[in-house]
């Protein structure tokens, strides 16, 4: 993120349009200015990363790269909230580019229609200053783990179903706990199902996604504290919210000592989102 | 010693929060032991934006004085 950041001037309308988060101890005409110099990209445009996407754009980041390749479908929109039932058959990038654009103007979007493989995570990811994860399977959240650990560059992986949420962020300038530390090598089939299959619940993408919107915000301008370390278990059938604790693997494939990240060995695919 | 400014800020016509929204971010441009002296219309704001800047740790009151039945000024020091 440029330097540059705090020299440029908030219009009367930003002004008007971010005042209550200017109004925020931590935030302020600083932040907010910041927020608009900000790079996110977010990966999948389902129930997860519509919700982020949301809220990005309406807290005026200021350039979000957003990635899918699938189209709408009636079955999608109980949750993904950027998609009306007008858009059934549309792109999803290009129905959350219209509704993002029409929902704050200052967000430059950056729509990429396909899938995101190891040939091309790189290339899509290596300027942003955060990347979102909102896949819904283990292969994918393996890939933008193991190529933003290879780029130094901070994310968020979450993942729904049914009733319950898990979520956790990876600050690899830190070497903070990354996703395959903690779950290895698993597999689409060793996990079970996905959301078509199980099920889910329209506000278990909602809340993990708005979480994870609030992470890129803390990890931008550097307050409150991140789930680094740390994962977030939600279940809302029970109200719990629990952490658990997890430590980085000296022996992990992604980022322990002697790793030696090869993407081509990370999976690819993105399915259905949740 | 370095020197300290005096700065103007007429938030006339303006309503909470955005009395305390423009308030912040002139205080933003100060430097520590700059002066801001704001004069505002909107008699709620005479409490709040003293109150919201010593919440945030962002400047000393110095003084609040009528000036008409209807204006208010407020100097605050940036800390």
């Amino acid at each position: 993120m440029s330097k540059d950041s705090i020299k440029m001037e908030l219009n009367n309308n930003q002004i008007e349009r971010y005042s209550r988060q200017i109004v925020l101890k931590e935030i302020g005409g600083i932040g907010q200015k910041r927020l608009l110099k900000s790079k996110i990209t977010i990966i999948g445009l389902g129930g997860l990363g519509s919700t982020t996407a949301y809220y990005l754009a309406g807290a005026g980041i200021g350039n979000l790269k957003i990635i899918d390749f699938d189209y709408v479908d009636l079955s999608n929109i109980h949750r993904q909230i950027l998609h009306f039932t007008k858009d059934i058959n549309k792109k999803k990038t290009e129905s959350a580019f219209e509704k993002l654009t029409s929902l704050n103007p200052d967000c430059n979007i950056e729509k990429i229609d396909g899938k995101i493989v190891p040939k091309n995570i790189e290339s899509i990811i290596k300027n942003s200053d955060f990347v979102i994860d909102g896949s819904d399977n283990f292969s994918t959240k393996m890939l933008i783990n193991d190529a933003c650990v290879k780029l130094k560059i901070p994310f968020t992986i979450a993942g729904a179903l049914r009733y319950h949420g898990q979520i956790i962020t990876v600050v690899p300038k830190k070497k903070t706990t990354c996703y395959r530390c903690v779950f290895g090598n698993i597999t689409e089939e060793a996990s079970g199902m996905s959301c078509s299959q199980a099920g889910v619940i329209g506000v278990i993408p909602g809340i993990m996604g708005s979480i994870e919107a609030f992470e890129a915000i803390k990890y931008l301008l550097d307050f409150g504290e991140l789930l680094t370390n740390k994962i977030l278990f939600v279940d809302l059938l029970t109200n719990q919210y629990n952490y658990i604790n997890v430590f980085r693997d000296v022996e992990c494939l992604t980022c322990g000592d002697n790793s030696n990240i090869n993407l081509m060995d990370s999976g690819s695919e993105i399915n259905d989102k949740c | 010693m370095s020197q300290k400014n005096i700065t103007e800020l007429d938030i006339k016509g303006k309503l909470c929060p955005m009395t305390f929204v423009y308030t912040k971010l002139a205080l933003e441009k100060l430097k520590s032991g700059d002066t801001l002296n704001i004069t505002l219309d909107y008699p709620p704001a005479v409490e709040n934006i003293p109150e919201n800047c010593k919440r945030q740790g962002l400047a000393k009151i110095l003084d609040i004085k009528q000036l008409k039945d209807d204006i208010w000024s407020i100097s605050l020091e940036k800390i």
